[in-house]
């Protein structure tokens, strides 16, 4: 049987008497692209750090590729690419001292002709890479941290707000990078805020809160259960039914507009709008970003009850 | 093999430091045989030692004698407290990159790598001892080429095993300081704070030392102080050179060096 690429087991972090997770578990196969997403101290980052032994967990155990990131830390680290989400580079240093630095630190050689093409195709020039890194843009940095994580063509990829400061042209380069990753069967663990980008590129999400994982399933799988948004406009007044069909949510009636939220099957809705005098029909498929943003307000109470709580 | 990349690369953003210092130490360890020959040729150091009040000669005791002639001038280099700073303060800098990478998160891209945590440690401990070696040498030889070209041959020349002492004594408790420096840094999140820790503590241990040496109630607690194990007018006074000092600083040292390996392998980062 294959190991997945990244598995949690139970995972506990306490910092004093901050929990930051709690009893995370997870899963993720190899060559999935996996999306890691949560409000800022959701306990994101801290997962990372944890796979990169980076942090040490209170309890429970992380593995990648089937081997303990505590235990056999160096092993883990040789088979992945790291962009951390506010790269360290020394202002002092120039772009090129800092990739081969890194090179040199990732211990199987890099191909030079790889690297060239990913600086080629974040638009870096020679110039660009000669230059001391304190000249450098947030979006260049970024971009320098993408070709250190990249460039070693890792089997996991870990990224941290992989495309936060990258121009619109840039985020498409990216995007083009993640999904030669993807066809390569590399694994790619992201976490971002940017939800448009998540149901891009993402296969599955999983969604911590307060520490603890809340959601985890297919992009498919949550845009489906969310259900489809139905307007309908009429030529002439209608009344509105007695009784909805099930697994049909009014979100705003009146007499010449309708707007369903219909989960399932429309075949029941089509049926009932066949004999109205319809002008016109929208059905839209439910964004991610809407979804989860009731995620986030919930989160967004949970956090304030908590910290009544706490204060009480 | 990486803990030399990373050296490699530490060396490279301090090396204006250490050039700088390389070149001001040497050139006033130069200096120092000059102002030395000066004296000579003003027959000053009788008049110097003629100066100096009965009570605080008798204090100091025979190493003011010896301090006031050709060889305590041009040893003075190797214990004016401007010196002294200035290695300390090197030493500190170097024995805190780890709280610095820790604080600008660099550690993120460097241990993200199959790199372990005791090769962060053992770059900074290859980088304190060649780097104030490198500045001792320098110091040592700019001593000996103002002696051996530019003096006369009447004066009395320092032993060239004096100078060494003194060298040794020299970095052997600035190596101290930076052993300590990364003990403290090693837990740190702020090098600034590291810093600061270990400067003030030296600050305290060197004033230690002092009223230690000058009021008789002190004296045991200036034992405490790394500092009272420096004693470079006693190797002036043509006293040996104290095995016994080196190998309590040497033991600060490796236990500083200890605690490092040991604090930074275990914290979250």
């Amino acid at each position: 049987m294959i190991a997945p690429a990244i598995q949690l087991e139970q995972l506990s972090k306490r910092y004093g008497r901050v929990t930051a997770l709690q009893n995370l578990s997870l899963e993720v196969a190899t060559g999935e692209v996996f999306g890691f997403l949560g409000l800022n101290g959701a306990g994101k980052t801290t997962t990372i750090r944890i796979l990169l032994d980076l942090v040490r967990p209170t309890a429970g155990r992380a593995a990648i590729f089937g081997i303990d990131c505590q235990a056999r830390g160096l092993e883990v680290r040789a088979t992945l690419g790291y962009l951390p989400g506010e790269p360290g580079f020394y202002g002092d240093s120039t772009g090129e001292t800092t990739i081969d630095l890194l090179a040199a630190l990732s211990g199987g050689a890099v191909d030079r002709r790889r690297r060239a093409e990913l600086l080629d195709r974040l638009e870096f020039s020679t110039a660009d890479l000669r230059r001391p890194l304190r000249e450098y843009s947030t979006g260049m940095k970024r971009k320098l941290g993408i070709v250190q994580a990249f460039q070693a063509d890792s089997p996991l990829l870990v990224l941290d707000e992989p495309t936060e400061g990258l121009d619109p042209l840039m985020q498409d380069a990216f995007y083009g990078l993640l999904s030669d990753a993807r066809s390569r069967g590399r694994t790619i663990f992201m976490s971002s805020h940017v939800l448009p980008e998540v149901e891009r590129v993402c296969d599955r999400i999983g969604l911590v809160r307060g520490g603890e994982l809340v959601l985890v399933s297919t992009v498919h799988e949550i845009r489906r259960l969310a259900g489809r948004r139905v307007r309908a406009s009429f030529a002439e007044p209608v009344a509105a039914p007695v009784s909805w069909p099930s697994g049909c949510e009014v979100i705003d009636v009146s007499p010449r507009h309708w707007d369903l939220r219909v989960h399932g099957a429309l075949g029941v809705i089509v049926t009932m709008l066949a004999s109205l005098p319809i002008a016109d029909l929208e059905v839209q498929m439910p964004h991610l970003e809407e979804i989860l943003k009731t995620y986030y307000a919930d989160d967004s109470r949970h956090g304030a009850a908590n910290h009544a709580g706490s204060s009480s | 093999m990486r803990t030399l990349v990373l050296a490699r690369h530490s060396f490279r953003r301090i090396r204006p430091i250490v050039v700088g210092m390389a070149i001001v130490l040497a050139g006033f360890q130069f200096l120092l045989t000059q102002v030395a020959v000066f004296l000579m040729r003003n027959q000053a150091f009788g008049l110097l030692s003629s100066l100096v009040p009965d009570f605080i000669r008798s204090l100091a005791g025979p190493s003011m004698v010896a301090f006031m002639s050709f060889g305590g001038v041009v040893a003075l280099g190797y214990f004016h407290p401007v010196v002294l700073v200035s290695l300390l303060g090197l030493a500190i800098t170097i024995g805190t990159e780890p709280a610095a990478e820790v604080e600008t998160r660099f550690d993120d891209l460097t241990l993200a790598r199959p790199m372990a945590r005791h090769e962060v440690i053992t770059r900074t401990v290859l980088l304190l001892v060649a780097t104030i070696a490198l500045l001792l040498i320098v110091m040592t030889a700019a001593t000996w080429t103002g002696l051996t070209c530019c003096t006369p041959a009447s004066a009395e020349r320092p032993a060239f095993g004096l100078i060494r002492s003194l060298a040794t004594a020299l970095g052997a408790v600035v190596l101290c300081w930076g052993g300590i420096a990364l003990a403290v840094a090693a837990g740190a999140r702020r090098r600034a704070t590291a810093a600061g820790l270990t400067a003030v503590t030296a600050l305290a241990a060197y004033l230690v030392d002092y009223l230690g040496r000058v009021w008789d109630p002190a004296r045991l607690a200036g034992r405490l102080s790394p500092f009272h194990y420096f004693e470079p007018m006693s190797l002036i006074a043509g006293e040996a050179a104290s095995a016994a000092n080196l190998v309590v600083l040497m033991t600060i040292t490796l236990a500083g060096v200890a605690v490092g390996y040991a604090r930074f392998s275990r914290r979250d980062l």
